[in-house]
């Protein structure tokens, strides 16, 4: 499922949804990341690890950006764990848990899509601009972009999963 | 090895990630010019900076040897400089006030003991009376007599010569003959038992002639021989050319020739 889903993202933003940017490069939104997102808490660290860099791959191979979103994508997955880990529960998490709004809470979504999308968009910033000159220009949009992203995350979230609708996935 | 891969294992997660990134990273900088190129120049001055250090510390290490080389380079010369200083070589200083005139010995002296040499050119040539006489640098007589086409010189060869020199360029002025024996050597007579006369020592001519300039070599020394109880000894000098057989000369005056010598006169009796 969790494949599934990340295909279809990638896909889907490859063709569609890059362009759903109403303030240029201010708001480049990552859709994918949502897929990314949706990976149980409770799976492993190689799991998020490995489904990052698939993203960020299957990213690079339909937009032809050869290596940006790998990079980006294998950062987020290699910090996944650790965002998961702070973000958990005092209790941890439940086995039957999803990273849905209606199991985790709204800020629990909010903060994880926050931060998730602030890294990617980072380590994007970092390899598309590449030179130590042209990085602080692009810090802004940079942030204002994961702002976007985390936004974007949270329509999904309450197009597909809604607080009230028993989750599925 | 059981150790490794308890490491190894205990770090998996950072190695794949690492990994990952380390192929991700190769796939952006394969197709991206602008990160490859980035990428170059960094590897480029790393290994420049690491080359460089490399180079550093082997010129350090090395430092003891190449001092060791150039203290052995810095003996030759000085040995080089000290032996050309032996030789010596007087050249014009148009600055010291002295015209010189070229001119070729066409009768060298034959070892007897008051023997002339004859050159050219004589009056033709503007040459006059008490002009100094030089060889590839080295004092060795002086005019006595001019013609019109040739001048006859007073070499050091003769022992109705005196010569005005020291020994170094600072020793007391004593004269130097020629005893009439031997036309290897020359002697400086009346040389105070204190002066240092070592062997190979260049002796000078002191410009109290007023022939040459002072500092014109004309020698070196071969021996030193003192007699019992005397305050003075006697050099033996080895001229620097062989007078018998030069070629070539070179003939020095004064600019001021006629002033020195009407200022060098005694003052008339009162």
């Amino acid at each position: 499922m969790t494949l599934a889903r990340l295909a279809l993202m990638v896909v889907l933003q490859a063709i569609l949804l890059e362009s759903v940017a109403p303030f240029g490069e201010w708001t480049r939104p990552q859709w994918a990341l949502w897929a990314l997102f949706m990976v149980p808490p409770q799976a492993g660290a190689f799991t998020k690890l490995g489904a990052g860099f698939l993203m960020g791959l299957g990213l690079d191979l339909m937009m032809g950006t050869y290596g940006h979103h790998m990079v980006a994508g294998t950062v987020l997955g290699g910090a996944l764990p650790g965002l998961h880990r702070i973000l958990a529960p005092r209790d941890g998490y439940e086995v039957t848990q999803k990273p849905t709004l209606r199991d985790l809470g709204f800020q629990w979504v909010l903060v994880l899509s926050l931060l998730g999308a602030a890294v990617f968009h980072l380590a994007l910033m970092l390899v598309d601009t590449w030179h130590a000159h042209l990085m602080p220009g692009a810090l802004l949009p940079a942030l204002t972009s994961a702002v976007w992203t985390a936004c974007c995350c949270l329509l999904l979230h309450l197009l597909i999963v809604p607080p009230g609708r028993k989750t599925n996935g | 090895m059981r150790n490794l891969g308890l490491l190894l294992q205990r770090n998996a997660f950072l190695l794949t990630f690492l990994l990952l990134l380390g192929v991700s990273f190769g796939v952006l900088v394969r197709h991206d010019g602008s990160a490859r190129s980035s990428w170059f120049r960094a590897a480029g001055g790393l290994a420049a900076g690491v080359e460089g250090q490399q180079q550093q510390w082997r010129d350090y290490l090395e430092l003891a040897e190449k001092n060791a080389a150039l203290a052995e380079q810095n003996a030759q010369l000085r040995s080089q400089l000290l032996s050309m200083e032996r030789e010596g070589s007087w050249y014009l200083d148009d600055g010291l006030g002295w015209n010189v005139t070229t001119g070729m010995l066409i009768k060298g002296p034959d070892g007897l003991a008051r023997s002339m040499a004859l050159g050219t050119p004589g009056t033709d040539g503007g040459l006059t009376v008490g002009m100094g006489v030089l060889s590839n640098g080295v004092a060795i007589g002086t005019i006595v007599d001019v013609g019109e086409r040739y001048s006859r010189i007073l070499p050091m060869l003769n022992t109705a010569g005196t010569w005005s020199c020291r020994v170094g360029r600072t020793g007391p002025v004593v004269p130097l003959q020629w005893e009439g024996r031997n036309a290897d050597r020359l002697t400086l007579s009346d040389v105070p038992r204190y002066t240092r006369a070592e062997v190979g020592d260049t002796v000078f001519t002191s410009g109290f002639d007023l022939l040459f300039p002072d500092g014109i070599p004309v020698g070196t020394v071969h021996s030193s021989h003192q007699s019992g109880g005397s305050d003075f000894k006697s050099v033996s000098v080895v001229p620097l050319v062989d007078i018998t057989s030069v070629r070539h000369l070179e003939y020095i005056r004064n600019r001021s020739d006629s002033e020195r010598a009407v200022l060098s006169q005694p003052l008339p009796e009162p």
